[in-house]
């Protein structure tokens, strides 16, 4: 009961800081959703055209992922410095995995006939691709992004540890003054934050299920 | 004598080492409803995607109006060739009006912009006996019979002279299908079109076809009109086919 008084006085007292927090979070994250999205999406997208490629670059994609984020930040240091550069990098790293396996899953198992009156009705391979596989792999490839989502705000929580912005400053703030409300405080509105990505983005990944395959 | 709109010239083609077409020739005329007939794995499909280019034989020739498939551009090829297969395989995430409109808009027909895409989807689906007011739909919302005649209209769409159709009344009803068996050869008659028609059903095949094809692993065995196949089958196994037409044999 104590710590949440004292998480609720800190949000009082300290309201602004905490939104200025949160708002560098988005932000941090933000990048790194874009940047892993899009990497990840065209990743994908590349290896399902060339299935014979699709081992390595998941090989190498899966071994990235299984680095822990701690670690992965502190190697980068030496190459990228501290600060947000490097914690964007980082997550992008991170975020690009769900991101291929998704896309990379949802277009190589899109129903043969569908692909076969396609080509056969005279598509090129971009028409193909934009108009039929895409769409139609839209659902797996969302829950994909969905799920990197979450990921990326929730890890951008460690961030701190090398000098980037966000609501890990207040957690590791916490940490070092030995001060668990605020510690509590941070982490509760990173989850509030990935809780209401993740709810937006599954109303947008159900639309697109209804339709697609 | 008219040159013929779809020609094989001495056709081989094998997947994995193992013949599909041996020798394979055959001449389609200008407005013929040809079908062709044959067991599971005797070809019959691989000659039908030789003709829109989806697969190339191994030597021979096939030609379409004259020009060899083998050097023509594919897509373009492609929207002059309606094909339709037996799953349809209609856009699940388009309407019925938009899956109608697709080949068209592939090549950015002006003819279908805006309402007038609109008009003619649902003249389309009044020629195949379907309600314009379905053009909203999705396929998912269709019944079997309906998603066939969305799919003729679909491969009608971009006015092709040749239709392609790979057992397109395989997977509907007994009733459904003689249904659409009679829409098909009253387009056939209306339009004029030439039809090559791959079937399994020996009714069907004799029903629809000007001429009927029948292929045995990878050859074709006879070739005549339909009242040839019946009085005179060339081989045991057209013997087999047509007498099984004449006679049902009830379970005792």
């Amino acid at each position: 009961m104590e710590l949440i008084q004292a998480i609720l006085a800190l949000y009082r007292e300290r309201g602004g800081w905490f939104l200025g927090l949160l708002w560098d979070h988005f932000l941090l994250s933000g990048q790194a959703i874009l940047l892993s999205g899009s990497i990840g999406l065209l990743l994908g997208i590349f290896i399902a055209q060339r299935p014979r490629l699709a081992p390595a670059v998941m090989g190498v994609c899966n071994v990235l992922y299984t680095i822990p984020a701690i670690s992965l930040l502190g190697i980068l240091i030496p190459f990228t410095g501290i600060g947000n550069k490097t914690a964007v990098i980082a997550l992008t790293i991170y975020g690009v995995m769900p991101m291929v396996r998704n896309t990379y899953v949802g277009l190589t198992t899109l129903d043969p006939d569908i692909l076969e009156a396609a080509a056969g009705m005279g598509s090129t391979a971009m028409q193909t691709l934009l108009r039929v596989k895409l769409p139609m792999a839209a659902g797996v490839i969302l829950a994909g992004v969905r799920n990197m989502v979450v990921m990326t705000v929730s890890v951008a929580g460690i961030a701190s540890f090398v000098g980037a912005g966000g609501l890990g400053v207040s957690i590791y703030r916490g940490i070092t003054i030995y001060d668990p409300a605020m510690t509590a405080a941070g982490s509760i509105l990173i989850a509030s934050l990935a809780v209401l990505l993740d709810f937006l983005l599954g109303r947008v990944e159900k639309h697109f299920k209804k339709y697609g395959s | 004598m008219a040159e013929p709109v779809i020609q094989f010239d001495r056709v081989c083609k094998s997947f994995d080492g193992h013949p599909v077409l041996r020798d394979f020739s055959l001449s389609v005329e200008r407005g013929e409803f040809l079908t062709v007939i044959g067991r599971s794995g005797c070809g019959k499909t691989t000659a039908l995607r030789l003709v829109n280019g989806l697969i190339s034989a191994d030597t021979g020739w096939v030609l379409v109006k004259g020009q060899d498939v083998a050097q023509a551009d594919p897509v373009a090829l492609r929207r002059g060739i309606g094909y339709t297969i037996q799953n349809v395989g209609l856009f699940p995430h388009m309407t019925v009006e938009k899956n109608i409109a697709y080949v068209p808009s592939l090549s950015k027909s002006p003819l279908w912009k805006g309402e007038e895409r609109s008009r003619r989807a649902a003249e389309l689906l009044q020629t195949v006996g379907l309600e314009p007011d379905l053009a909203g739909r999705y396929p998912r919302e269709l019944s079997g019979g309906q998603r066939q005649r969305v799919g003729i209209a679909r491969a009608l769409a971009a006015q092709p002279d040749i239709l392609l159709m790979d057992e397109p009344f395989g997977a509907v009803d007994e009733i459904t299908r003689r249904q659409l068996q009679d829409e098909i050869l009253r387009l056939h008659q209306e339009r004029g079109i030439t039809i090559l028609f791959v079937t399994h059903d020996i009714e069907e095949a004799l029903k629809l076809g000007t001429r009927v094809l029948v292929m045995e692993e990878g050859r074709a065995t006879q070739f005549g009109p339909p009242s040839a196949l019946l009085s005179s089958p060339a081989t045991p196994f057209a013997a087999q086919l047509v007498r099984r037409s004449r006679d049902f044999a009830p379970r005792q």
